[in-house]
């Protein structure tokens, strides 16, 4: 038939010279119900697009990048080429709320795309021009492979292991594939990257207040709310897969409120849309609590029982009272409340300093401590009546007597004093009404929940603001509730299954591994420039002190330079904060830089051998995220195009170069110091498998589901029958049908927090704390380092997952076709700038030269450039990063205080950008080929 | 009037969206474009679109398009050109990236029209700009002005489900449908000189499994079944409910897409930032988009939302809720 022959399904299916064949297997039934029983004139016609759909196999997929949907998909393949994907619509249902199904979004439908474009990496690559110049030589993988062995043997031997890089994250995207190079640096004595707290997305503030790496609500628990405050979250954009939770929940009868500077699409469906001038969202929560205080519209019994509110500080030194100030001998991780019953002080349950009596046999690496083995009711108070309001003179066991106040006492009365809805509607900008009938509402509404996320989690104080959400949230009871507690949705940061994952990665422990805190590395190997001088803070006076006291972590140690840097699945180069720097100061101490990848990022164009691995439809993994409670996973759909590997084959083969340049160059093995461990480099490929046991990507895959309480007993091929839902989590336990949320073995199960103080702990009595002027949550303005007019926002775009799909042309024709940034009208106007014009934006850090675009709903003062457009797209200049330096926060390096500790992803400094100025000017020049 | 004599369909698939659930993530607009018009010659058309309104959608001012009926009386409308369909861009990346080509990989054309040039940006000014996101498709009209405007009689309403669709053996190419497509949605493919629309995913409705744009979409906004299924939720929803209602009725063709107003969102706010009474989507556009029943429609949303509020129970919320997705649509799986 002509029409067929003339609408091939696909220019490859033509590539390949496979003709489009009728799939045999469907019979065209008329749909009984439909069929009027009669012939029908043009009906053979028809034909033609039933067979466009149809397919010869059908098998699950995913999509394994970092953006938190953890979608289960089908492929569809017809004659060897993949036609399509579409939502496999069978994640199980949960009780009392909407289904997840159909979880995808407009990336996940053009997954295919990527397998064949032109952007897909399909041989081994070797550098012949300058980096990032795109000038190649096609090379095998033995040479490939066998230049990186060379050169990590001689770097091990010359520099020593902790000069070899390897950078890979986000692992619950794709376990087995995270696991590959970490395995393989781990065997090496390479170091590793931390990756959550660089991007920004790790709440330090969650953890500061909670001991935790950070816990959140399934979406489909949003539908339990009875009110909602999306604060700087816009999740019809940024959560497409989940937003129709709030359209659903809205229209069950929950009240929507938006914070948000920008009308966004979240904002247009919310019964109210707040706009408080950026960053300054903290002063906002404080008047919300003001009314709560004054109106007493707030749950005592809560404070005392679940926070740090009831616990006495002393006046004379601002620290805690501890028990070593009272008794000889006593804990210094103890603490005393003053018991209004009998007068008198009393230690409180559950702190740092006391030990349960079933001792925990692991240490997840989510939690400051394992508080778990606590026995139910640690916290309950009995016949206790802990003060939460006075002054009381208590004499020290060093005869002085001093006088000591709860913290609620304190902190209340800040909150009273500075924070009344006029002092807030003047930081703010919102109405003083405004600010009152928020905090009123969202007291009185049971359950109230607060949703966010890089919105607020980007800023220089974003820990000050997720501690002052939890104050909110502690204040009206909602912590551990179905529908309450305070969210914060980041990239897909949660591996549920952390433990199988570990083991894999790290087969001798993760206590034998490296780990370099990204930020830091980034910040001193990039020697990057903050400008915090010029608001007082010496960032390297902080951080000399941290490196110091080995509070925080730097690798290569004792100030060598990292020599090879080896990337995979990521895109450091394109996203790094302080791009210039990384581009002047850190790529030139890189003797190698190799980067493995489905397509050509900006990571990959900037390096010296690129190694083309396995699309996400070509390889099997599983995926699973924070935003459901579902292990989903993907398989090949064909095998790998061209000569590209997946990440765990490729990694395995580069085990047995590396030993075999050891053996030719005979360095076999040697003695690691540090760890007092003899690496035999002339066994690597035995041990990278385990003695051939991992060496499939099933196997890891089965092996990661195997070593985990959260997965142990489920099969990959449960899996792939159908997404399985996990047998245990985190924080609370998994219920049947019971949308899962955090916290409930403390809230609920009154098992100590994992803080210091064994609660939920808003003050902290720390010298850096102290310094800044946050033991208490406080509004902190942002850090006006920058000496520009407008602040400069990144957001997520709807149209790409930071930097994959930025460069899709489908994508693209349904934007402008390159990047740009959203301005609002005032500003335009003021500097001559019209909708499609180019303009220059540039401060201390760089200079990025984009399109512009105006919107009338952004707010004046501000705008934003979607974030991270790859380096080659069409900008004039620079990228959305050019602009933002590394800004280290100094109490997210604090790591000799209780629960805040250096862990990989549990703590440390984010690097944010949220309060960087620029200035905009109309760019005149001509469209340069400068890159 | 259609005029043509016409195999009058035994059933009515019909289609409604719900602008209070739709996200314009434009998940929809990916799953048609990558199930259907892949072929060459189809890259500028979007036989599914997700435009922002008020704006001037796609094809660019299709509203002023002309077509459709007016007194009965069929309208011979314009067609558009390639630049309101916005010329699809195309990128070097082969040279760039592979072969050291010093430029950025910059669209070609240079950029100045596409199918969602304008997203979000709306109409008004700071703090009340307002905008809300429209899906369109093929209206699968009960008086398809593309029908009757062919004239070599290649357009044809099927008996068994009232989806309309383009006899491609028939189609000579006039371009006739697309001038009289009030719409704008029959398009010309210029590679083969062929009338190209949706055709409902028939294919996937004769197997009882929802359309594409219905059964891909991630924001639950869409329902499709057949108007004498007293049980679906289209019948609820536009024969009991009567809250969904046609795009633009006086086009004159009665489409069976139907539309749940947006009713909900933040009022407009005074100089003090204190919310009016007054929803920021003026009563008078929607009336526009929708006709005079939209006030109606509002109301009755509004009052069943409070209910929701105050805790009593809401058919009407439910029903758009759709807590199954079975229960809006025929089998959503495939």
């Amino acid at each position: 038939m002509a029409l067929r022959s003339r609408r091939s399904f696909l220019k490859a299916a033509a590539a390949t010279s496979v003709g489009v064949g009728v799939a045999g297997t469907l019979s065209f039934r008329a749909l009984a119900a439909t069929d009027p029983g009669r012939d029908f004139e043009y009906s053979g016609w028809e034909q033609f697009h039933r067979e466009q759909w149809s397919w010869d196999k059908r098998t699950r997929g995913a999509h394994l990048i970092n953006c938190t949907g953890a979608c289960p998909h089908y492929v569809y393949q017809k004659n060897g080429v993949i036609l399509r994907e579409e939502q496999s619509k069978d994640a199980p249902l949960l009780k009392g709320v909407p289904e997840y199904n159909p979880r995808g979004c407009n990336k996940g439908e053009c997954a295919t795309d990527y397998v064949y474009s032109a952007t897909r990496l399909k041989y081994p690559l070797i550098r012949v021009g300058e980096r990032g110049e795109g000038k190649w030589r096609r090379a095998s993988w033995d040479e490939a492979l066998g230049m990186i062995a060379d050169k990590i043997v001689d770097t091990i031997q010359k520099d020593g292991p902790d000069a070899v890089s390897v950078y890979s994250p986000v692992p619950a995207v794709a376990p087995v594939s995270f696991s590959g190079g970490h395995r393989f640096a781990h065997l090496i004595g390479a170091h590793t990257h931390t990756f959550f707290d660089w991007y920004g997305d790790q709440p330090p503030g969650q953890t500061q207040t909670c001991g935790v790496q950070g816990d959140t609500a399934e979406t489909a628990d949003w539908y339990n709310a009875r009110h909602i405050i999306l604060w700087g979250a816009n999740p019809s954009q940024t959560r497409i897969p989940d937003a129709h939770f709030l359209s659903e929940a809205a229209l069950n009868g929950t009240k929507i409120v938006s914070v948000a500077p920008d009308y966004n699409a979240s904002s247009i469906k919310a019964d109210m849309w707040v706009h408080p001038k950026p960053g300054t969202d903290v002063a906002l929560v404080l008047g919300m609590a003001n009314i709560i205080l004054r109106e007493k519209l707030f749950d005592a019994h809560n404070l005392k029982e679940q926070t740090d509110m009831p616990l006495l500080v002393r006046s004379d030194t601002r620290m805690y009272l501890r028990e070593s100030d009272l008794v000889a001998d006593g804990s210094k991780n103890r603490f005393y409340a003053w018991d209004g019953k009998t007068g008198m002080p009393v230690l409180m349950r559950g702190s740092w300093g006391d030990e349960p009596e079933v001792k925990p046999a692991v240490q997840p690496p989510f939690l400051a401590r394992n508080t778990l083995t606590f026995p139910d009711g640690t916290l309950d108070l009995g016949a206790l009546d802990p003060a939460l309001e006075g002054k009381f003179k208590i004499k020290l066991l060093n005869g002085k007597t001093v006088e000591c106040q709860p913290v609620f006492e304190l902190y209340r009365t800040r909150i009273l004093a500075d924070y009344t809805p006029d002092k807030v509607a003047a930081i703010t900008g919102v109405n003083a009404k405004i600010v009152a009938q928020m905090g009123r509402e969202y007291a009185m509404a049971k359950p109230a929940m607060i949703i966010t996320g890089g919105g607020t989690g980007h800023w220089f104080y974003s820990d000050v603001l997720m501690r002052v959400f939890h104050f909110l949230s502690s204040l009206t009871a909602n912590e551990g509730k179905n529908g309450g507690g305070v969210n914060h949705y980041i990239g897909q940061w949660k591996p549920v299954f952390v433990p199988g994952v570990a083991a894999l990665s790290f087969p001798q422990g993760a206590g034998k591994q490296r780990f370099c805190q990204t930020t830091i590395w980034t910040y001193v190997h990039g020697e990057a420039y903050d400008g915090m001088e010029k608001v007082g803070i010496d960032t390297a006076k902080y951080l000399k002190h941290a490196l110091d006291t080995k509070q925080m972590p730097i690798y290569p140690r004792d100030g060598r330079d990292p020599k090879v840097f080896i990337c995979y699945r990521g895109n450091f180069l394109n996203q790094a904060k302080g791009q210039k720097y990384v581009l002047r100061n850190l790529w030139p101490k890189l003797d190698l830089i190799v980067t493995a990848n489905i397509r050509m990022d900006s990571q990959a164009l900037f390096s010296d051998i690129v190694l083309p691995s396995a699309h996400w439809y070509e390889k099997t993994d599983l995926n699973v995220t924070e935003e459901h409670t579902f292990i989903n996973m993907t398989e090949p759909a064909i095998a790998p195009m061209w000569e590209s590997r997946t990440d765990w084959q490729i990694f395995k083969a580069l085990s047995k170069k590396v030993e075999e340049a050891a053996v030719a160059k005979g360095f076999k093995s040697f003695f690691d110091e540090q760890f007092k461990w003899n690496r035999d480099l002339s066994t690597l490929s035995a041990q990278f498998t385990d003695n051939g046991k991992l060496d499939t990507d099933e196997a890891a895959a089965q092996f990661i589901l195997d070593n985990a309480p959260q997965s142990k007993g489920i099969t990959l091929d449960q899996v792939r029958e159908k997404p399985v839902r996990f047998k245990a989590n985190w924080t609370s336990p998994i219920k049947e049908g019971v949308p899962y949320t955090p916290f409930q073995f403390f809230a609920v199960n009154k098992r100590p927090w994992p803080t210091l103080t064994g609660r939920q702990q808003f003050y902290i009595d720390h010298e850096v704390f102290f310094s800044l002027g946050v033991e208490l949550p406080v509004y902190k303005a942002p850090v006006e380092a920058d000496k520009y007019p407008l602040r400069f926002n990144t957001p997520h775009s709807r149209h790409a997952i930071h930097s994959t799909f930025k460069d899709n042309p489908l994508m693209l024709r349904l934007q402008r076709g390159g990047p740009m940034v959203e301005i609002p009208r005032v500003e335009a106007e003021a500097r001559g700038l019209k909708d499609n014009d180019w303009a220059e934006i540039f401060n201390d850090h760089g200079k990025v030269i984009v399109r512009v675009k105006v919107k009338d709903g952004e707010q004046p003062g501000r705008i934003s450039m979607y974030h991270t457009p790859e380096l080659y797209m069409d900008l004039i200049e620079g990228s959305s990063q050019s602009v933002c330096p590394i800004r280290i926060t100094p109490t997210h390096l604090v790591g000799n205080y209780g629960h805040l500790l250096f862990r990989p992803n549990y703590y440390g400094p984010g690097g944010s950008q949220r309060d960087t100025r620029v200035e905009m000017r109309k760019y005149t020049g001509t469209v340069t080929k400068q890159l | 009037m259609t005029t043509k004599a016409m195999a009058v369909p035994t059933r009515q698939i019909a289609f409604v969206v719900d602008l209070n659930k739709c996200i314009g993530c434009q998940t929809c607009t990916v799953a048609c474009k990558r199930l259907w018009t892949g072929h060459p010659g189809q890259a500028f058309m979007y036989w599914r679109n997700v435009e922002t309104a008020p704006g001037q959608g796609y094809p660019r001012n299709w509203t002023a398009k002309g077509g459709g009926y007016k007194d009965g009386e069929l309208q011979k409308g314009k067609r558009p050109g390639g630049a309101d369909y916005g010329v699809p861009f195309d990128f070097d990346y082969e040279g760039r990236l592979f072969q050291g080509k010093a430029d950025r990989a910059r669209p070609s054309p240079a950029p100045h029209s596409a199918p969602n040039w304008d997203e979000e940006q709306g109409a008004g000014e700071y703090p009340n700009n307002h905008y809300f996101f429209l899906p369109r498709m093929c209206n699968h009209c009960s008086q398809p002005a593309c029908l009757e405007s062919c004239p070599n009689d290649a357009i044809y309403r099927r008996v068994q489900d009232g989806i309309n669709v383009i006899n491609l053996d028939k189609c000579k190419g006039t371009g006739s449908c697309v001038e009289a497509c009030p719409y704008g949605k029959s398009f010309l493919n210029m590679a083969d000189l062929k009338g190209n629309k949706c055709i409902g995913c028939y294919p996937r409705i004769e197997k009882g499994v929802a359309s594409a744009c219905v059964a891909q979409c991630a924001g639950r906004a869409m329902h499709v079944g057949f108007l004498d299924d007293m049980n679906s939720s289209v019948h609820k929803l536009v024969n009991v409910f009567k809250v969904a209602l046609p795009l633009y009725p006086e086009f004159g063709t009665k489409p069976n897409v139907f539309y749940i107003p947006p009713a909900f969102g933040p009022m407009v706010e005074d100089a003090q930032g204190n919310p009016t009474n007054q929803a920021k989507i003026p009563l008078a556009y929607l009336e526009q988009l929708f006709g005079r029943e939209v006030g109606s429609a509002l109301a009755l949303l509004r009052s069943e939302r409070s209910r929701k509020m105050s805790g009593m129970p809401s058919d009407v919320m439910d029903t758009m809720i759709g807590a199954r997705s079975a229960d809006m649509m025929i089998s959503p799986l495939t």
